[in-house]
């Protein structure tokens, strides 16, 4: 049994990436403990001189220090991931770092056909910045589009293939989480490193 | 021509801030920029509408009236700062002041990268339909290594930088005309040469033998028909006034009224405030030029395009708003085509009023609210001819 986070990527009232990671907390009960996460009370960030993380921050830290991997969900804004979801990141990368040689999944819904996906493949390299430095799944894309009708009104995905597509998707996760953690703990000089990149000394 | 600059980063201390600075001081032959702040703009949330908030809307209006926009970003991980991007998705949720508006993208890191990667991403987000600038392409200025980049005084130390950065701006001064005309009616297609606007021609009515460019045209013109004028009566249809009633009757017009023939010379306008105190300038001088002389060349295929409309009978009333006047006044550029009984081209009534106080009325007697909140539900009627935003007084 898998302890994850899901963080839902919006701090909207109504989101269907939250929909979405109810369905896969529900769905996955027998593979993984997963604690859904919201940023909505994350403050702005600013880049404040004392480099101290609110509190809101560093409980979201801990949680993903203390999580076997993190599931973010995102929608897509413009092109790419909204602000909010973007500020808890900066957060993290300029405080604790809690991401780094993190094991991590990325899904996203939106309203429209292309289901997020230029708003997943920044979040990609967003995640892949040496501040972050997160373990991002490889080839593991999952979209939904037209989010509005995905689901019925218990928050069940109606599309049984979109179902078996997110089961291979998890299984993989999994298994990536495992893999990732081995390499991590070979690894250890180069966490080191990264904690040490600095915002403005590079 | 007035740029907006925005400070990508709500940083108290940044260096993008000091490059913005530096382009509106160093290039202030070239343009006028005006450097605004992000950090009293709130997050994005789309449950908590703050459209209608005083720094969103002071954007909004910055914006809108500006010729053109550069943004300054910095890089945090690989991307731009949320601070940009909750800016720019209050500016594509209900409002879209960026939409065809030409925009250059500058930015400075602490690495050597000079934030590359977030300008890639800026581009991206700005070309997304809500947003929907136009990026000038090219002409990439990646500052990095920006701490060791400015003296004391606040100026880039090194001269070829400052030099690339100079070759920059110009081009995007042009790009800023290519925007304009891309943005016209008919595209990129120069429709000026459809309409004979230096009035080399006559029509019936054309006073003939007296320079169309001179000041006191009017003057001239009138001893040349001998014009009645004062107290004579003018019979008319349906009615009789004297010269001087109809002058007032004219006058009490709620709006800027000028009429130009059909042989394209302006022949008048009810002239009862002075040219700076007018929704759309004239000077008593310019009355009896051709349209040509009345606007700048560069404006020329757009004039051509309206009077086309009305002369060929496509519409009879082409408008356009012309936000020049701030918030609190909408103005509306009104060509409406002067026909005779049997329906000839004769001219055109160009009628400039600012509307919203008959709006607010409108809503106040019946109760009834604009979806939308403001005037700008009404924009959406109108077609949008960049022609007398850009008409200019001459001498």
């Amino acid at each position: 049994m898998k302890n994850f986070i899901g963080i839902v990527g919006t701090n909207s009232d109504s989101s269907t990436n939250r929909l979405l990671l109810q369905f896969i907390q529900k769905h996955f009960t027998d593979k993984a403990d997963i604690e859904i996460c919201e940023i909505k009370n994350i403050p702005a960030f600013n880049k404040p001189t004392d480099k101290k993380a609110p509190i809101e921050v560093q409980k979201l830290a801990d949680k993903i220090t203390q999580a076997d991997g993190v599931i973010i969900s995102t929608p897509e804004y413009n092109h790419s991931i909204p602000a909010t979801l973007k500020s808890t990141l900066e957060w993290l990368s300029y405080t604790s770092q809690p991401l780094i040689d993190k094991a991590v999944m990325i899904t996203g819904a939106s309203y429209g056909r292309l289901g997020s996906s230029r708003s997943q493949a920044h979040l990609r390299q967003i995640l892949d910045a040496p501040e972050l430095k997160a373990r991002i799944m490889p080839s593991s894309e999952f979209l939904i589009g037209f989010s509005l009708q995905a689901f019925d009104e218990d928050g069940n995905l109606t599309d049984q293939k979109k179902i078996e597509e997110l089961e291979e998707r998890f299984n993989d996760f999994i298994q990536f989480v495992e893999i990732t953690n081995q390499l991590v703990n070979i690894n250890h000089s180069q966490k080191e490193k990264s904690q040490n990149f600095s915002w403005e000394g590079n | 021509m007035k740029i907006v600059g925005i400070v990508g980063s709500n940083a108290d201390f940044s260096y993008n801030r000091l490059l913005l600075n530096f382009i509106a001081k160093q290039f202030k032959t070239l343009v006028d920029v005006e450097v605004l702040d992000i950090k009293d703009i709130p997050m994005f949330n789309q449950s908590d509408d703050q459209t209608n908030s005083a720094p969103i809307q002071h954007f909004n209006k910055k914006i809108t009236e500006a010729d053109g926009v550069i943004i300054a970003t910095p890089e945090y991980n690989h991307s731009v700062p949320s601070a940009l991007q909750s800016v720019i998705e209050w500016l594509s949720f209900k409002i879209h002041p960026l939409d065809g508006k030409p925009v250059m993208i500058v930015g400075a890191s602490y690495d050597v990268q000079g934030s590359s990667r977030s300008q890639l991403h800026l581009r991206q987000i700005l070309d997304a339909p809500g947003v929907n600038a136009v990026v000038m392409p090219g002409n990439e200025f990646l500052l990095g290594e920006v701490h060791k980049a400015f003296d004391e005084d606040e100026n880039l130390k090194d001269p070829q930088t400052t030099q690339f950065l100079e070759s920059c701006i110009k081009k995007f001064i042009r790009f800023i005309n290519v925007v304009n005309v891309l943005n016209s009616p008919e595209g990129m297609k120069d429709v000026s040469s459809t309409e004979d606007l230096y009035a080399t021609g006559s029509i019936d009515t054309t006073i003939e033998g007296i320079d169309m460019s001179a000041d006191d045209w009017v003057e001239q013109a009138a001893k040349a028909t001998k014009a009645v004028e004062g107290n004579t009566y003018v019979k008319l249809n349906r009615g009789i006034l004297t010269v001087n009633q109809l002058n007032h009757f004219l006058n009490s017009m709620p709006a800027e009224l000028t009429y130009a023939d059909s042989n394209n010379q302006f022949l008048y306008y009810n002239h009862k405030l002075e040219a700076e105190d007018m929704l759309a300038t004239r000077r008593p001088g310019q009355v009896g030029n051709p349209l040509a002389e009345c606007h700048p060349e560069r404006a020329f295929s757009s004039v051509a395009w309206v009077i086309q409309q009305l002369r060929n009978g496509k519409q009879d009333v082409v408008r356009t708003h012309v936000p020049t006047h701030g918030p609190d006044k909408y103005v509306v550029h009104s060509y409406q085509a002067i026909r005779d009984e049997d329906g000839n081209y004769l001219g055109i009534n160009e009628y400039v009023q600012d509307i919203k106080p008959m709006i607010d009325w409108y809503l106040e007697q019946t109760g009834q609210q604009l979806t939308g909140g403001n005037v700008d539900a009404v924009s959406g009627a109108t077609t949008k001819v960049d022609t007398v935003s850009s008409a200019t007084v001459k001498g």
